[in-house]
Order: C-alpha cells, then structure tokens, then sequence
C-alpha cells in the first residue's frame, strides 16, 4: 500500500514494515484455528471490540485532541439501538447495524453543537457529564423502553436469511475483527487525505488552523459525529454477542478505560491503538489470580506506563521532515 | 416554609463537602493544569483514616480525650495522613510526568485513583464501615419546630470557617497573590521569583488535607464510609469546581455549595433518580452560556 | 524493532501464564464459582467465596464425595459487570474438569452468564439473582437457590401490611436490579390486594450519604408503613436519617436491607424496632447443617456474612455435592434430572432444598423478622 504523499515523502504509517503488518493479520486470522478454547476466543472478540471502540475514540482524542471522556455514551446509544428494535420490531441485526451508527452520530451531532467551541478541560467535563446522562436516564427506563437496571435482552444473532449466521464465538471473532480490519483501512485513508490533515492541524495548534483557513468547527462536529457512528457500530455487534445490554457496561469508568487505550497506545497511532486495547481487555483477564489485586496492579501500570512511555507504546510515526516529530516522540502534545 | 429551609439547610451541607473537595482540585488544576483525579480517593482515605483512629481504638482515643476531643484528633491525622499521601503521589506519580504533557498526566492521575481505591479496599476490606454512635456526640436542637443536630450546625461551620480561612489567605496575603500568579502563568511566575515547589507543596498538602478533613466530617455526620465513595464525591466534587470556574478558588466554594442545593432542587422537584441528570444539564448549560463558570476569569486568547 | 522484539516476549510471557493458569488437575471434583471479587458488590463476592469454602471444608473434612474425591472451588471474578460475566461462565465452560459452576450474584450479570451455561449444558445454580423473569425463559440447566421477588412482594403485601393494619405505604428503592423487582413486586402485589393505598414510590441512588431530601418529601406523604428494598449499606442510612426527620412510620426492610452491618450503621438506637421481609438469616437458623455452618465459618473468618446470597452460594455447594454423589455422576443432565425429580427437602445450611421445573428453589419460607432491642432478631408470629 502506498501512503506516500505527491512529493514522495513518506506519511501515515510506516508501510516499509509492509511485512510485519501481514505477519499480524495472519496471527488475527489463524488464532481461533489454532486455539480451540472459547475462552480465549471470547477474550479476543473483545479485545476486538475495544479496539473498535478505541478506534472510534482515536478520531475525537487522537486525531484532532478533543477530550472526550463519555465515549462509552455514543456506543450505548449504538447497543440500546439495535437492542430496542430488534427486540420490538425483530428487525435484523445486519439491519441494524449502520441504523445504529446513524443514531449514535444524529446524537452525538445535536449533543455536541453547541458545546463545540469549549476549551479542554471544559470540554471533558462536558463529555463526562453527557455521558453520565445517557446512563442515567438509561436506568431510570424512560417510557419504559430501555429496561433499567436489568437493561434489554433477547436479542438476536446476526444473520442474514439462512446463508450466514453468526452463532457462536468463532464466527463473532471473524465478524469483529473483519470489522476492525475494514475500519483500519478507511481510518489510514483518512489519515492520509485533507481531513486527516486538517484534524492533525487543530490538534497541534487550533489558532493556526483557524488562520490557515480550515473551518475548525464542522472538522471538530465532523470528528465527533464520526467517532461516535463507530462506537455506536461497536456496542452494536457488542449487543448481538451478549444478547443483553444493560447501563452497567456503559460506566464513566468504561469512558476513562478507552481514554486510556488512546493514551497508552499513542495518540494517532493505529497500531498503538491496538496494543492499548490488548493492554485493556486482557490485563484483567490475565491477572484473575491476582484477584483483589489485580486492579491495584492496573493502577500502578498505568502510572508506571506514563513515567517511561508518555507518548504511548507506539506513537504516530511521521514523515522526517516534519520537526513535529520530535514532539510526538516525547509525548508532548499542548491542548 | 420550614420545610424549605430544612432542605436548604440539608442542601447548604452537603455543598460543604463538596466545597471542601472542590477547594483542592481547583487548587492543584490553577497551578499543575492536571486534573487529579485522586483527590477524591485521598477524600476517602481521610475518613478511612478518621475511622480507624476513632473507631478501631476507640477505647483509648474517646476516653483520654472525650468525645470531642476525640473528633477533632481524627481529624487533625486524616488531615496530616491526606496531606503527606498528596504530597507522595504528587512526588512519585505527577512529578515526572509534568514535562510531557497534560494528556499522559490524566492517565497518570485516574492510575493513581484506581490504586489508591483498591488499595483502601485491600487494607480495610470491601465491606462499608461506620462510624459507630459512641464516637459522635448527638444533641438535636429544636428552633421554632426545625429539627437542626448540634453536629450539623458545627459542621457548617468548621467548613465555613476553613473556608473562610483559605479564601483570606489565597485573596489577601502576599503568599496567595504567589498562588495566584503561578495560576496565570507558572513559567513568569518561577521567573519573577516565586517559589514554584513552595506553590506545589503548599496545593499537593493543604488541597488533600482540606479533602481528608471533609473526609472524617462525612464520616461522622453521615457516619457510612466505604471504598468506593471516593468515585462519587471526587466527580461531584470536580463538577462544583468547573461550574465556579476551574483554577478559581472562591469560584470551587461557591460551586460546590451551588451544586449542593441544585441536587436538592432536582431531588425535591423532580425526581430523585433524575437529580444527577438535572444537575449535569444545569453544569452543560451554564457551561455553554457562560464557559468560564461562575466566577472564572476571561482569559484573553491571544491571536 | 526493538519494540517489536519486546512486544513478542511480552506476548510469549503471557501465553506461557495462561497456559500454566489452565492445567487440569484429574483428581478432585472441581466446582466452579462465579461471582463479584472487585467492584462495587466486592463485599458480596467475598462472601460468597467464603461461604462456598467454608461449605467445601465442611464436606471435605467428612471424606469429600464419591468415594473420597475432594472438592474444589475454581473461583472467577466478574466484577458485577455483564460482559464480565459472560466471559466468566465461558472460561468456566471452557475448562472441563468444571463439572458445574455456582454462578453468580446480580441478575443483570446473571443472565448473559446463564445463557453461556445453557448453550454449553452446563449446570448453573444462582445465589444473588432474584429477578422473576430468569427462571421464565424455559431454560433447562438453570438453577437458583435464593428466592425470588414476586413470592417477597406478595408476601410484603398480603401478610404483612394487613398485619400493621395499614392503609398508606410507601416503598423506596435504589434503582438496582434486585431493589427495583422487588418494589415493583411489591406494589403490583398491593394493588391487586387492593386494601392500602400506596402514597409514595420512588428511587434513592445508592452510593451517596444524604437521603434527607427524598426522606423529606415521603414523610409529606405520611405512610404508615415505609418498605425500603435496597441495600443494608443504604438502608443503615435511611433509618437514621429518617428518624431524625421525623419520620414515625413502621420501617420494613427487604430481603437485604438488614443484617449486622446495618445494625452497625444505623445504630442500636435506631435499628431496633425495624422489621424486615426475610428469607435467609443465618444468625436465626438453628438446623445442624446452619450450626456448624455458622462455627466453622466464625472460626475461620471471626463473624458471620452479613447478607443472605453469600450463604446461598455456600447452600448451592451442598446441593451440588449432593447431586454428584448420591447419582455417582458428574454429567449435566444426569444432574439436572436428580436435581429437579428426586431432591426433596435436602437438608441445606438453610433449610430444606428441593427444585421445581423452572429450576426455581422450593422450601424457602418468607417470615416477617423484627430487630431486638440488642440486636437480635426475632420472628413475627402471625
């Protein structure tokens, strides 16, 4: 794949690690033919799931340094969705799934309009409050709609007619990840093309974008309401796995772990976002003879992940040209 | 009538805490621009601290000092006890991470957080604690048919009264015009002269200390403690301290009373569950009509 | 590429763990349980785990089962949380010296986690997890050893506010999933009972420490009765802070709203003279099976659980031994047949045990407690 931009310098991921990039999707590939165990096949599905989510998360924190920390309130949307209308209306999941993503997008789009202007931190408690308010009013099932406490179950399995139904945990962990891959490849795209620029360009330094003639407010609306169609597709598929949803899984708590899977895993940085989200979904996993104790490890890794790799375990590689790598290798980002 | 004051009354208390709480966010955010999302867990770690003073050695501490005297001794060392433990993560956790950036220090900070829940819930265990009655004095006085407990009233104003304290110290000494300057802009500030490490170890004690003592005061009033009660009041706490306008101080006081009396607005006139829903719309609409919080100060975007 | 080289040991290290993790052990009869160790219901999985292992020792120590086979608890942590949940039940399953898992506390969590049990026959037997509606979905390895709401709020409703003679109730909850099916029960049993009239229904959150602005406003509506169905946490709270507004009603607590920790939040003061809807209460048992229950357990662990699911698990533990030894079988439907058809009043840490075709307990009686002035509890005789 060629990223290189029209003066032939090199942009966007490092594709000379052409080989490595195939070694990986033949491991995501051959995994479940190989390990047999559910277990382990779950855990990756959603490993896969977090991924998606991070991804979803990366254009808002990552791409253009937004501070969302109600993320988690774009896919319940996306899960209560799919959830509601297949459960009253039997409509099919396949169906249901960029209803979803249209859903989580109108509102993150009426939810973040006129909030968009605000500075970082002030953005995050917004996002945190929002978030908060999708849970909220999730459990107090207004108009009788979304369950409460106990949430929506039933749903069902993907399908379409009686060719392809996605039952079992293999078939959820090809679905998820084909999922992923598809996403991976428009998001390098985007990367690549003037939104992606533009997005970088806020980032960095929101006066010079808005001087250099970049409409800073429908690329910022732009990011949100496309992060959130992509949580609202994850808690989508999410939804059709568990057969349940319910408020729990949407938890401000669940907000600060994506945030951290950005974080841990470089902002920007696709494949970083891939090793916060194994860091993540299999941490706890790993640790569960560490019992009470494995939160306290958590905690402690992730303070200790900070003091020796603030920029993530793989940041956002650029071109050598660009002076602005040096800041991205330390980590350094000003809001 | 009485019964508006009574939740007023009710309202005004628990804005203390959160007054109290909000004080060292708003601190530490006006100087280190870091959102110390331990703060709150340091809150529950002074009324841990209280708790076991008091309750686990009870007998000795109530009956050489009194009930009062017993009081005010949990919270001089939960206030000690936040203190240090402030200034040690502060140290270990913040210190070399500042240079980096914002972001990664956020990281840091919810760390941090989740360790220090987890770790009060391995020490003390998951169960909830109480204050047991013996400890906590209980006269209740009637005025003119309001039912207010001495205790409510001397709570009101211990926290009035470290308010107050603070607020003259930050507003009118010499040491709190450094304060304020290092929150304006911390590089000027170290070049004008100003002790930068004094600020930090003045925000990184007395931030967690004033948390701590909000801490034991909720111990004993309240009297139920547990883990994860650090969680809930650090996120109200935070949400006071944004809606009076963040690195303000006097702004994070008056927030946290604010929002205590918006809960109880919600609770009595909409309904209880929906009380927090109410509270954060109020939070987003102030925010977008007036995005600099109560008292924030406009600051000029240079361009 | 370096990095690449650190992340392929990292990756190495890992496997190696959870490999060494899933050895399988031939030997002992291996139980697996399934419940909240981290969280905010921390404290109900530690108690489970504790119940399940005192329960474990008392069999072990008497020859374990089938001729002499120890058991084992394979304990997994799913935080409270549903997807946790799921995957629990699934590691579960997918470990097959688990002959069949006690699984788990909160209905939300438990559903996702029956349904992985069902569609791999495994037999599961809940603790924590009343809600009506689990036992309703014509699952066949489904089992639950705790009660459910609809048999509580009937009882609340026909027997006990007759009894109070009252004619205005109020109900309070946290918006739980259990707190939250109970007071629905309880006020669809109201209605249809058609005596008192319910004057107040609404949620606390739980988590907070000021109830006064909720309190105040049900004490406006002067109920005679006040049933709360949430938390002891919670509840020690209320009482309290109830009392001291001025509230004079008959405070009844639901199934988990009273227990030692609330009598130590509330305060002796304030707790005696609350009744409560009670199933289990372990301090009331006095069978044989609850007595040496409850001294191995003080041995080990200096006082008794504090909440009636916890003792479940461990009677989910007894029923299981049960079922493998007197069938001399570990397979689930085997299980699932006995469990169903021939268990009758097995005598269980609390009471006797038997199941019906939903799975759901039989012989657990509902009785109205009232707290003592020294903190005991008594029954209410009717």
């Amino acid at each position: 794949m060629n990223t290189n931009n029209k003066t032939g310098q090199s942009t966007g991921i490092k594709i000379k690690n052409n080989w490595f990039a195939i070694v990986v999707s033949l491991l995501f590939l051959l995994f479940p033919l190989v390990i047999k165990n559910n277990y382990f096949i779950d855990v990756a599905f959603f490993f896969g799931i977090y991924t998606l989510l991070g991804l979803s998360l990366n254009i808002v924190l990552g791409e253009v340094g937004l501070f969302d920390l109600g993320h988690m309130g774009f896919a319940a949307i996306g899960a209560y969705t799919t959830a509601i209308l297949n459960t009253s209306f039997g409509i099919p999941i396949f169906v249901l799934l960029p209803i979803s993503a249209i859903a989580a997008a109108i509102f993150a789009y009426l939810v973040t309009s006129p909030i968009i202007h605000l500075r970082g931190d002030y953005l995050c408690i917004v996002t945190i409050g929002m978030g908060e308010i999708v849970r909220l009013t999730l459990i107090n099932n207004p108009f009788g709609i979304t369950g409460g406490p106990n949430g929506v179950f039933g749903i069902d399995f993907p399908s379409i007619g009686n060719l392809l139904i996605i039952d079992n945990s293999v078939k959820f962990y090809y679905f998820i990840w084909v999922a992923v891959g598809l996403t991976v490849l428009a998001l390098i795209h985007l990367q690549d093309s003037r939104i992606g620029r533009a997005w970088n360009c806020i980032r960095e330094d929101i006066i010079a974008a808005e001087a250099s003639g970049i409409d800073v407010r429908y690329y910022k609306l732009l990011a949100f309401v496309l992060g959130a169609a992509l949580a609202g597709v994850a808690g989508s598929i999410y939804a059709s796995k568990l057969m349940i949803v319910s408020p729990e899984s949407f938890s401000f708590m669940e907000s600060c772990m994506l945030f951290c899977i950005v974080l841990i895993g470089g902002m920007g940085s696709i494949p970083g976002i891939l090793i916060g989200a194994a860091a993540i979904s299999l941490f706890p996993e790993i640790f569960q003879t560490f019992a009470q104790y494995r939160m306290l490890i958590f905690g402690a890794a992730l303070v200790l992940m900070m003091m020796f790799r603030p920029g993530g375990v793989w940041p956002r590689q650029r071109g050598k040209i660009q002076t602005e790598s040096i800041l991205v290798k330390t980590g350094k980002s000003e809001i | 009538m009485k019964l508006v004051i009574e939740q007023l009354l009710n309202g005004l208390t628990i804005g203390s805490f959160y007054a109290l709480i909000a004080l060292g966010y708003s601190m530490v955010y006006g100087v280190m621009k870091l959102i110390n999302f331990a703060h709150g867990d340091l809150f529950a770690l002074g009324s841990y601290l209280g708790y076991t003073l008091l309750v686990m050695g009870t007998a000795y501490v109530t009956s050489t000092l009194g009930i009062w005297g017993g009081m005010i001794a949990a919270i001089l060392v939960a206030a000690i006890g936040t203190g240090v433990m402030g200034l040690l993560v502060e140290r270990i956790a913040y210190r070399p991470i500042y240079p980096t950036g914002r972001l990664p220090a956020v990281v840091s900070a919810l760390g941090v957080s989740i360790f220090l829940q987890n770790a009060i819930m391995v020490v003390w265990g998951a169960r909830p604690q109480a204050y047991t009655s013996d400890v906590i004095p209980s006269y209740m006085l009637n005025i003119g048919g309001l039912r207010i407990t001495v205790l409510q009233i001397l709570i009101l104003l211990l926290s009035f009264l470290l308010m107050g304290v603070l607020y003259y110290i930050v507003q009118k000494t010499t040491f709190g015009a450094a304060i304020r300057a290092s929150a304006l802009d911390r590089e000027t500030a170290a070049l004008m002269g100003i002790n930068i490490n004094l600020i930090i170890f003045f925000i990184f004690a007395l931030g967690p200390a004033l948390g701590g003592t909000a801490g034991v005061m909720v111990g004993i009033y309240y009297r139920r403690i547990s883990f994860i009660m650090g969680w809930n009041y650090g996120l109200k706490a935070f949400t006071a301290t944004i809606l009076g306008g963040i690195g303000n101080i006097p702004g994070a006081m008056i927030g946290g009373l604010i929002l205590g009396v918006l809960e109880m607005l919600g609770s009595t006139y909409i309904s209880t569950p929906y009380k927090d829903v109410f509270v954060f719309l109020v939070l987003i609409l102030v925010l977008i009509f007036r995005p600099r919080g109560i008292l924030g100060e406009k600051v000029a975007e240079k361009v | 590429m370096k990095r690449i080289k650190n992340i392929f040991i990292v990756l190495v290290i890992v496997t190696l763990c959870l490999s060494v993790n899933a050895l399988a052990q031939k030997d002992p009869v291996v139980i697996g349980l399934q419940g909240p160790l981290t969280g905010s219901a921390a404290v109900e999985g530690e108690m489970a785990k504790q119940c399940v292992e005192t329960a474990a020792l008392m069999i072990n120590e008497k020859g374990g089962i089938l001729d002499g086979r120890m058991i084992e608890i394979e304990l997994v942590d799913d935080a409270a949380q549903p997807r946790a949940g799921a995957l629990a039940a699934m590691k579960l399953v997918s470990m097959r010296e688990v002959v069949a898992s006690i699984a788990t506390y909160g209905s939300s969590v438990t559903q996702p986690a029956s349904d992985i049990y069902e569609k791999f026959n495994k037999v599961n037997i809940a603790y924590g997890a009343t809600v009506t509606g689990l036992s309703e979905r014509g699952l066949n390895y489904f089992f639950r050893t705790c009660g459910r709401t609809d048999t509580q709020g009937i009882f609340f409703a026909e027997e006990v506010v007759p009894y109070f003679g009252a004619s205005r109730v109020a109900i309070l909850h946290d918006n739980t999933s259990f707190a939250l099916g109970l007071a629905e029960e309880a006020r669809k049993a109201l209605l249809d009972a058609g005596e008192a009239e319910l004057v107040y229904f609404d949620a606390i959150t739980p988590g907070e420490s000021d109830y006064t602005v909720p309190l105040t406003r049900l004490r406006e509506t002067n109920p005679e009765v006040f049933y709360f169905t949430g938390y002891f946490s919670e509840a020690g709270l209320i009482i309290r802070q109830a009392r001291e507004i001025g509230i004079d009603a008959v405070f009844v607590g639901g199934d988990a709203a009273i227990n030692e920790d609330f009598i130590r939040i509330a305060g002796l003061e304030y707790a005696a003279g609350c009744y409560m809807t009670q199933e289990a209460l372990i301090q009331y048992f006095t069978n044989p099976e609850a007595m040496e229950f409850k001294e191995k357990y003080q041995a080990t662990y200096g006082t008794l659980p504090s909440s009636p699911w916890s003792v479940y698990a461990g009677d989910a533990l007894m029923v299981l031994a049960e079922a493998i030894d007197k069938t001399g079988s570990t397979d689930s439907d085997v299980l699932v047949d006995y469990l169903k058809n021939e268990m009758e009043e097995f005598p269980s840490i609390t009471g006797p045990i038997g199941f019906d075709e939903k799975g759901d307990r039989v012989g657990t009686g509902i009785n109205l407690y009232v707290v003592n002035d020294d903190g005991s509890y008594s029954i209410v005789e009717r």
